[in-house]
């Protein structure tokens, strides 16, 4: 289906580890990973995501979250959030 | 006249009379303590039954790649990810040609540019006996560092007592002359091992040829089993390795595993009544072992294959590397079913466990050690299933003063370092720097210009050719026999020589913290594989 072919598209990416997409509620419902590594990264990035958009609307309610970006040291975590759904990307900054 | 007076000394008898024996009375009087009582009232509530169950596929979960959501949501989906995908794909690229992060670098920590010796154990008792470290090992909690005490140089048989000491490091009142607990063990201890999750046990191998377990908790008589001598154990001091195998069946049991220089691997099981019971065994000939080498043909039969390491895979808990006296390394599996040749008197045959020979040394292998860190190729052939193709790199170094470090694929090393002239006793791979493995050395033949008794850290990423650090464990040239690093707090590294001391040494951050790329570069040695 064109859910598939997106997703695809998106692993298909140069340095992607992996893609992950979560319902409103954390549960994650796609994902190129391994179980246990999805369920912790879902839980914690939802948690992470949630806080990340109400400190953008407390200093400004009418600002909202657009984009969340994590570096770590070993690669770059990347939230686009939603009303309904998270996409979760996870890539090795290529060198 | 023959007889003639004479007087005896009179003679007394006690008195029985009752108040005689009242006179040698003594009053005494005890109390009990105050019982202490205390009001408690206890209600049983009301209750209720309710029943959870979960069911076998969890719906938020699927198998990767498999559809989940019904045909509205599929729209929903779509929708957002047609929405999200341009950024997402914008961010993605951006980002790979960002120069924003390049050397950029945080420090969480405090960093620590040298190396310290902390502290400096050892037992003076046993070193007056002039008794050396043979084995060194952290227990389960990282806190408490055990060495055993025994003869490394003595070529004949000795039955001479010798001592198993422990320390806690983190106890305040550290006296580093005083082991917190000192266990006397019937012969020289060669090699132990704690338990990976029981803090108090600890494995030891004797030169007797016996194992023997200790429970560190236990103050009356830390002995808790033993293999005794029958005629399943081991006819050679288990030198080097003693190891806790996780048991296939009981996640939570563990079975011991012990080598010798006669040519057995053996696994033991524990029995209630202190004994440990053989549960399987692997016995090393010559004839068995995989002719991808030359091998001298051995003068007589079937020549044991006398066995100094043994390092298991962190991965396939059924792969584990050997180090022979014959001077190679040998690649083998729990799994193997050819039978070696019996030997008499043993109780369980025994299974030739050796797949593949390694290229070998110029001496005899002391010690082998599997790479914690490895690559892993994941890749889906069907939507349900996933394999794993691992490499395993594994060091192996002997007397010859030089490190391989090898492939399991392939028979000759990847690389070969020489680190010193003299006889390299232990190497250990790092557990936090998957690039970084340390060394320990001792005597040589060679002894003008050499180093002897020196603790080398190499680092694959500052340089192939020479160790990053060398430290020398003590003034005078008494060799380093044995090194462990600490699981629980990477930065300790403790080192046992022949004066009868272990030093632990603290290392600088370099050694401790895992450089951005070094997976990668890990990567990129193990597949300089040749095909």
């Amino acid at each position: 289906a064109e859910v598939e072919e997106t997703l695809k598209r998106i692993q298909a990416h140069k340095g992607v580890v992996g893609t992950i997409v979560v319902n409103a509620e954390g549960i994650p419902i796609r994902t190129t990973l391994d179980n246990s590594t999805t369920v912790q990264y879902a839980g914690l990035l939802h948690q992470l995501t949630m806080k990340a958009r109400s400190t953008v609307r407390d200093i400004d309610p009418q600002n909202d979250l657009t984009f969340l970006r994590i570096r770590s040291k070993k690669h770059e975590i990347m939230v686009a959030p939603d009303k309904e759904y998270l996409l979760i990307v996870i890539q090795n900054p290529c060198e | 006249a023959m007889f003639a007076d004479g007087s005896a000394g009179s003679v007394d008898v006690g008195s029985l009379w009752r108040r005689d024996r009242s006179a040698r009375c003594e009053a005494k009087s005890c109390q009990t303590g105050p019982i202490a009582t205390a009001e408690a009232a206890v209600q049983a509530g009301r209750k209720r039954e309710a029943g959870v169950q979960t069911e076998q596929g969890c719906p938020g979960l699927p198998a990767p790649g498999s559809l989940q959501e019904g045909p509205t949501d599929a729209a929903h989906l779509l929708s957002f990810l047609q929405r999200v995908e341009d950024t997402v794909i914008k961010e993605l690229s951006k980002n790979c040609r960002s120069h924003a992060f390049d050397g950029f670098e945080v420090n969480w920590t405090d960093q620590s540019e040298t190396v310290l010796c902390l502290h400096t154990l050892s037992y003076p008792e046993a070193q007056h006996r002039k008794l050396q470290v043979t084995g060194v090992s952290w227990n389960a909690t990282g806190a408490v560092i055990a060495c055993s005490y025994g003869r490394l140089d003595d070529g004949d048989w000795s039955t001479e007592k010798s001592y198993v000491c422990t320390w806690n490091l983190d106890r305040r009142g550290l006296n580093p002359q005083r082991p917190d607990l000192v266990v006397d063990a019937p012969s020289s201890v060669m090699c132990l091992a704690f338990h990976p999750s029981k803090p108090s046990l600890i494995a030891g191998g004797l030169f007797s040829g016996e194992v023997v377990v200790w429970d560190t908790s236990r103050t009356e008589d830390p002995l808790i089993s033993r293999t005794g001598m029958t005629d399943d154990t081991h006819t050679d001091p288990v030198y080097q390795q003693v190891n806790w195998l996780p048991d296939g069946k009981h996640r939570n049991h563990f079975h011991l595993l012990s080598t010798s220089t006669d040519g057995k691997i053996l696994v033991w099981r524990e029995e209630r009544d202190g004994r440990l019971v053989l549960a399987e065994g692997f016995a090393l000939v010559a004839q068995q072992i995989p002719r991808s080498i030359r091998l001298r043909k051995p003068a007589w039969g079937e020549a044991a294959v006398g066995v100094t390491s043994l390092s298991f895979s962190h991965f396939d808990p059924r792969v584990f590397v050997v180090g022979v006296e014959g001077g190679f390394a040998l690649k083998c599996s729990t799994a193997a079913g050819t039978e070696a040749p019996l030997r008499p008197g043993c109780s369980l045959p025994l299974r030739a466990p050796a797949e593949l020979a390694f290229s070998p040394h110029g001496g005899p292998v002391y010690s082998v050690s599997c790479s914690p860190f490895h690559r892993q190729v994941l890749g889906k052939h069907r939507a349900s299933e996933m394999f794993f193709l691992s490499r395993n790199l594994f060091l192996s170094c002997g007397t010859d003063g030089h490190v391989h470090l090898h492939s399991m694929l392939q028979a000759q090393p990847l690389v070969s370092v020489q680190l010193s002239k003299n006889y390299l006793f232990c190497v250990r791979w790092s557990p936090v720097r998957p690039l970084v493995f340390a060394a320990a050395s001792g005597e040589g033949k060679d002894t003008c210009l050499c180093f002897k008794g020196e603790v080398q850290l190499f680092d694959f990423e500052k340089s192939a050719q020479k160790a990053a650090l060398s430290i020398k464990q003590a003034p005078g040239e008494s060799p380093v026999y044995c090194l462990e690093f600490n699981i629980k707090q990477p930065q300790l590294l403790a080192a046992g020589d022949a004066t009868g001391a272990v030093h632990v040494w603290q290392l600088s951050s370099d050694f401790t913290e895992q450089g951005p790329r070094e997976m990668k570069h890990l990567e990129q040695l193990a597949s300089e594989v040749t095909d």
